[in-house]
């Protein structure tokens, strides 16, 4: 289990990257955290001409709040997210999501970027992008793109970034005051979600709660923001009878497969209990 | 093609520099190149923890970093808790507490409960097992561990206090 | 005897300083200068013809040196032996690597020496083998069925060996029994897993053409007279020296095919050549363990007297019989602490394509609990009793022991029903019954399950090893030698592997010759230097050894005090080893320090007329009966009905290892054990995918062992009988932990889910097979 024959670059722009990216024509890998990256690197399950370590680009792990967005650079590690005051106060969801990604070194480590270009469909990173509907910033070459969270994620392990392109931060909207609470069940702690649900909303002073939106993780081949059964809570006091409504809607949202954590008949069984439990939480908070 | 490049860091406040292969692994630079045996391979994959390093001060696992990538850095190894002199606080808390058996995996605990110490945090019972999921033991049943790093960890805190 | 003063004292472990520091030296912190890497090409598939090979693009990679290939290695070496052949079975031929055929995902197939293992790596890439995959069998039904696909031409129909044991008369007590309950079980495949995978380091010495092999074994000994066997050398040719040892649980036993490939590369290149098992190798070469079927059924009367057992199992063996392969303490503890006298127990040894089975911690004993300890709650609920009464009423009594049970092995002693109410009053078990009912009322589903065992350690005898067709003792040995300044060396083949061995032997041989552990220095693991030794598993160590250190200590305290009466012109019979002194019973000041009686020894003088100089005994031990621990455990779990989804609450183990040599180190040998017992209940298995014959969860990322975050804290308590048979009352106890886990965590779901009608009969218990099992109850409504 050793990589095979590699070229490192470290990138100290992200000019710099891009023009190494471009230089490989496809063959180089941007190496963020590389908690992902370096173990699929061990197995050979991939082997790029090239890595470019962009951990010494300056500002790309920056987090910060404005115009409505807290926008947080590509590199901003899971520990950083998870000191981070900002993120607990206006991203609660991601604050709630981060203790379930790995262990403490991973999260010292790993990156919000590079969970979000490995794109596993049991992701947390990519379950709170696609439930708040975060924008992806993507530079390039000719430029920069942005994209929602859920036209970046295109199946288990794929995105719509190209080979040459690099994310350079993501944008959530500024969720002060909501609530959010993230539950999961795994074969152990730290595993990968057999199944993981998001909910996050806002009350509103009367009891009631403005939105909610409610995500699904390791139930597809890529995180799901569960649009109908999130939509049908708006304005309600979630109520056993909403919630139980809102979870069989999910399932509408579900395909799952069967892997060694769990059957696909498991994980049908689970989403509605799991997001009946997100969201009786969710209520319980309010009172 | 720069297959091969310098590595320059500080491993255990002395510094070294190596020229090696880019694909090199951060453990087996540390462990083959500079000979600092006591952190061990379990995995190669970031799960069981036996690599568990400290990067800057925080643990990490070096089974997961490209030799190269610790260029410029600072790393703490358990030859540099104690050296030869006494044990150091954590290590005297694991023999205490009978944390260790066949010791592999000890050196990777050793570190992380270190880094505990180092942010102030006194945790304990369950919040500490969630703290120490990165590191996996097949001897000791945990127990042993966890009240071993509880202990140090009160003392640690206590140290500051009356510092 | 005196009492020994280190005997029972929770003596700081010797290991602990190197570890602590990180100056332990494992197997690959073994640095060779010039040293070759090994890294091995592995089949692909569960079984397939190996048509050609080609290696030229690897050879002519730079920094290769050679390659190996089957042909090459079936030519030069013999057959891997058998230490422990399951009685009958049928060989075998498992080579160093395959040749012709591979039977099993991982077998090694093609091995490259490079420079350092990154090329090594590179280097197997290029070489070309071709596979004409083959029809393979991963289920033991599927191996038994007609027309399946033959492992080997020695064993037709794949099965290995049929046996049946019978004792009493099983068809009449059968027929008599006024209940009767049967079960089809399915144990998991799982692995020790050590944190520190396999590993060897072979040298040829070109002078004195001989070969010099570190590894990661539990016995060095072992492993050299299979090696020597295998590459047709002389034994004495062949060193075997096995460094600290990264956790080994029965896995690191015997030789394996790399120990084979290594000291061929080495013969043949003249530099060292250097193995690291890397994981995703360790769970395709490195022996799987536990996988079984039974289908068991017990009988009792109508007042719960239990009356007999049927067992028909099946031992998915994978595709060699390994070293040590299928455990045969499954039939011979199925029985279990229980009252029976009847029983007929047939067994089956079959070939799948799969990683040969070999032994864990637990070895068969886990098997058996399992599947009787589940199926005994079955059977007190089928009779309207209390698990607990049910138990108490057919548990072994004290007067009762010593105990031959239905497979002929013979309990020593113990008060089995002592450690039934330690464990259940721990709990609370009266008040946890009525608070059932209550919680049961709120909608909560909290059960509480106990496991009974009773465990076999150590070996009964080398004869009785001997006449099963072992190809190894149960004895232990030690050499003790004083050095001038006083101190003891004491050399053992055991080597160390988180055991705790060197702090226990120094206890033992501290105690014996008046001196204090820290004046004990251990040399370990090394086959030069150390005699014949057996090595460490099937929980023995201490036994045999105890015995050997009583002989070795003895010799040489009864030699120190005939020097120092000789010194001190008293007669030895007066005088007595303490605390570093030999001093006269009746009065301590007349006296002389074992450092100037040792010195004597050096000198060769002052000595008495005719005491030859030195002060050094080698002594052997072969305990004449095994000694049996036991224990129970209880559990408690509350289950989430509609999820399935549980949290161990409480998990209660009260054990008996006799006597206690070091207290500290038994609690966290048990507390080890414990761990393993709970990870194969609840986590782990190895999980073969029937199509494609592939291991579909082979790494560290999908083989789920538990994190601290996991496991409870556990609850145990200690009782203490010393056996009648061994030496100072000593039982083993490194294994026992891990015997009850799977039965009391199932019966207290089961328990739990009582009002559904829940039975669950695979492992491990998860949330999902709960779901399922809740759902199947539910069906049948």
């Amino acid at each position: 289990m050793k990589p095979a024959p590699l070229e490192y670059l470290a990138a100290a722009t992200a000019e710099e990257a891009l023009a190494a990216l471009a230089r490989f024509d496809g063959n180089a890998r941007l190496l963020a955290g590389g908690q992902s990256l370096v173990p699929l690197l061990s197995m050979r399950l991939l082997r790029p001409t090239a890595v470019i370590d962009i951990n010494g680009i300056r500002g790309l792990d920056r987090i910060a709040a404005g115009d409505g967005v807290v926008r947080i650079g590509a590199l901003a590690r899971y520990s950083a997210l998870q000191a981070s005051a900002v993120i607990r106060e206006r991203v609660p969801l991601l604050a709630k999501a981060v203790p379930f990604v790995g262990d403490r070194q991973i999260r010292n480590r790993g990156t919000l970027g590079g969970a979000l270009c490995h794109a596993d469909p049991a992701g947390e990173m990519a379950l709170c992008a696609v439930t708040l509907v975060a924008r992806l910033r993507i530079v390039g070459r000719a430029g920069r793109r942005e994209l929602d969270a859920e036209a970046f994620f295109q199946g288990p392990y794929t995105t719509a970034l190209e080979p040459t392109e690099m994310l350079e931060a993501v944008e959530f909207p500024d969720g002060a005051g909501a609530e959010a609470v993230v539950v999961e069940h795994a074969r152990r702690h730290g595993d990968f979600a057999v199944v993981s649900v998001a909910a996050t909303g806002l009350p509103a002073p009367d009891g009631s709660w403005r939105w909610i939106r409610i995500g699904l993780g390791a139930v597809a081949d890529r995180a799901r923001y569960a649009r109908r059964a999130s939509e049908g809570l708006a304005g309600t006091r979630l109520q056993p009878a909403d919630v139980e409504a809102a979870a069989a809607r999910c399932l509408e949202d579900a395909e799952p497969a069967a892997d060694v954590r769990a059957s696909a008949e498991y994980r049908r069984h689970l989403l509605p209990i799991l997001v009946e439990r997100a969201l009786g939480e969710l209520a319980r908070r309010r009172r | 093609m720069s297959a091969r490049v310098t590595v320059a860091l500080r491993v255990n406040g002395r510094a070294y520099e190596r020229v090696v292969e880019s694909r090199r692994l951060l453990v087996d630079f540390l462990r083959h190149e500079l000979q600092l045996h006591g952190t061990h391979v379990g995995c190669e994959q970031g799960v069981c923890g036996a690599c568990t390093v400290l990067l800057d001060g925080e643990p990490v696992k070096s089974c997961l970093m490209l030799a190269p990538q610790a260029h410029g850095h600072s790393i703490t190894t358990v030859e540099g808790l104690a050296g030869r002199g006494e044990l150091h606080a954590v290590q005297q808390a694991f023999r205490d507490a009978h944390a260790l058996q066949c010791g592999y995996c000890t050196p990777g605990f050793l570190l992380a409960a270190v880094a505990l110490a180092d942010h102030g945090v006194a945790l304990e019972g369950a919040a500490l097992r969630e703290e120490l999921a990165g590191n996996l033991c097949r001897c000791t049943g945990y127990q042993n561990i966890v009240e071993a790093i509880e202990r140090y960890l009160r003392q640690a805190a206590g140290g500051r206090r009356d510092g | 005897m005196d009492k020994l003063p280190w005997l029972g004292a929770s003596v700081k472990r010797k290991e602990d300083d190197r570890l602590l520091r990180g100056s332990g030296r494992f197997l690959d912190d073994v640095e060779e200068t010039l040293a070759l890497h090994l890294a091995i090409g592995r089949c692909p598939y569960p079984h397939a013809r190996i048509r050609r090979i080609d290696a030229a693009r690897a050879l002519e990679l730079s920094g290769v040196e050679t390659v190996l290939i089957g042909e090459q290695v079936v030519a030069r070496t013999e057959p891997i032996t058998v230490l422990r052949p399951f009685p009958g079975s049928a060989p075998t031929v498992f080579h160093g690597m395959a040749h012709g055929v591979a039977r099993y995902e991982g077998e090694p197939v093609v091995a490259v020496a490079a420079v350092d293992r990154y090329v090594a790596e590179d280097a197997l890439e290029l070489i070309d083998v071709d596979y004409e995959p083959l029809p393979h069998v991963i289920t033991v039904e599927d191996a038994l069925r007609p027309g399946a696909p033959q492992l080997h031409a020695t064993v037709p129909g794949n099965v290995v060996v049929e046996s049946t044991v019978r004792a009493g008369e099983p068809d009449k007590r059968l027929a008599d029994a006024a209940v009767t309950v049967d079960g089809t079980f399915r144990i998991n495949r799982v692995s020790g897993a050590p944190i520190e995978t396999r590993g060897v380091i072979a040298r040829w010495a070109e002078d004195t053409s001989t070969l010099e092999l570190w590894a990661s074994t539990q016995t060095p000994h072992l492993l050299r007279a299979q090696l020597a066997h295998c590459l047709r050398m002389d034994e004495t040719d062949v060193r075997v020296i096995a460094p600290d040892v990264g956790g080994a649980f029965g896995l690191k036993i015997g030789v394996y095919p790399e120990d084979i490939i290594a000291a061929l590369l080495a013969i043949d290149t003249r530099r060292p050549v250097k193995w690291i098992e890397d994981r995703t190798e360790f769970f395709r070469g490195a022996a799987h363990a536990r996988e079984a079927v039974h289908a068991l059924t017990i009988g009792a009367d109508r007042d719960g007297a239990l009356l007999v057992l049927r067992d028909r199992y099946l031992i998915d063996l994978g595709a060699y019989h390994g070293p040590l392969g299928p455990p045969l303490l499954t039939s011979i503890m199925l029985a279990g602490p229980y009252r029976l006298h009847d029983a007929e127990i047939h067994r089956r040894v079959v070939l799948t394509n799969k990683v040969p089975m070999g032994a864990y911690r637990g070895y068969g004993q886990a098997e058996s609990n399992y599947v009787r300890e589940v199926l005994v709650d079955r059977l007190a609920r089928r009779l309207g009793q209390d698990p607990a009464d049910f138990r108490r009423r057919n548990l072994l009594r004290p007067d009762e022991l010593p105990f031959k049970n239905v497979s002929g092995a013979t309990y020593d002693s113990g008060d089995y029903a002592r450690g039934l109410e330690r464990a259940l009053s721990r709990v609370g078990y009266e008040t946890f019954r009525t608070r059932q009912k209550a919680w049961r009322q709120q909608g909560r589903h909290v059960g509480v399950g106990m496991s009974c065992y009773v465990e076999f350690t150590g070996y009964p005898s080398s004869a009785f090893l001997g006449r099963t067709g072992a190809r190894f003792g149960a004895y232990e040995s030690v050499t003790l030698r004083m050095d001038r300044a006083g101190r003891a060396a004491l050399s053992t083949g055991v080597s160390t592997f988180g055991q705790g061995t060197e702090t226990t032997f120094a206890q033992m041989a501290a105690s014996l010759l008046g001196l204090d552990p820290v004046d004990v220095a251990i040399h370990r693991g090394d086959s030069q230097g150390t005699p014949y030794s057996v090595g460490g598993f099937a929980s023995r160590t201490m036994i045999a050894g105890a015995g050997a250190i009583e002989k070795a200590a003895g010799q040489i305290r009864d030699k120190m005090l005939r020097i120092a009466g000789h010194i001190l012109d008293v007669d030895p019979a007066a005088l007595e080893a303490t605390a570093g002194m030999i001093r006269r019973r009746d009065d301590p000041s007349v006296q002389v320090s074992i450092q100037r009686v040792s010195e004597a020894a050096f000198l060769g003088h002052p000595l008495p007329p005719g005491e030859d100089p030195g002060l050094e005994a080698t002594a052997y031990f072969d305990p004449p009966s095994s000694a049996f621990g036991y224990g129970t455990v209880v559990a408690q779990v509350e289950v989430d009905a509609r999820s399935g989804e549980f949290a161990l609450q409480r998990y209660i183990l009260v054990h008996d290892c006799g006597t206690q040599v070091n207290p500290m180190i038994v609690e966290g040998q048990v507390q080890g054990a414990v761990a393993q017992g709970i990870a194969a209940a609840l986590f782990e298995e190895l999980v073969y995918d029937r199509e494609t014959g592939q291991l579909v969860n082979g790494t560290m990322v999908d083989y789920f062992m538990p994190t601290a975050a996991d496991l409870p804290a556990f609850e145990l308590d200690h009782l203490e009988t010393p056996s009648p048979v061994t030496p100072f009352g000593i039982k083993g106890v490194g294994e026992g932990g891990t015997i009850a886990a799977a039965a009391a965590i199932t019966n207290a779901v089961c328990d739990a889910l009582a009002p559904f009608g829940v039975d669950l009969d695979r492992l491990p218990v998860t949330a999902e097979s709960i779901w399922r099992a809740l759902a199947g109850a539910r069906a049948k409504g």
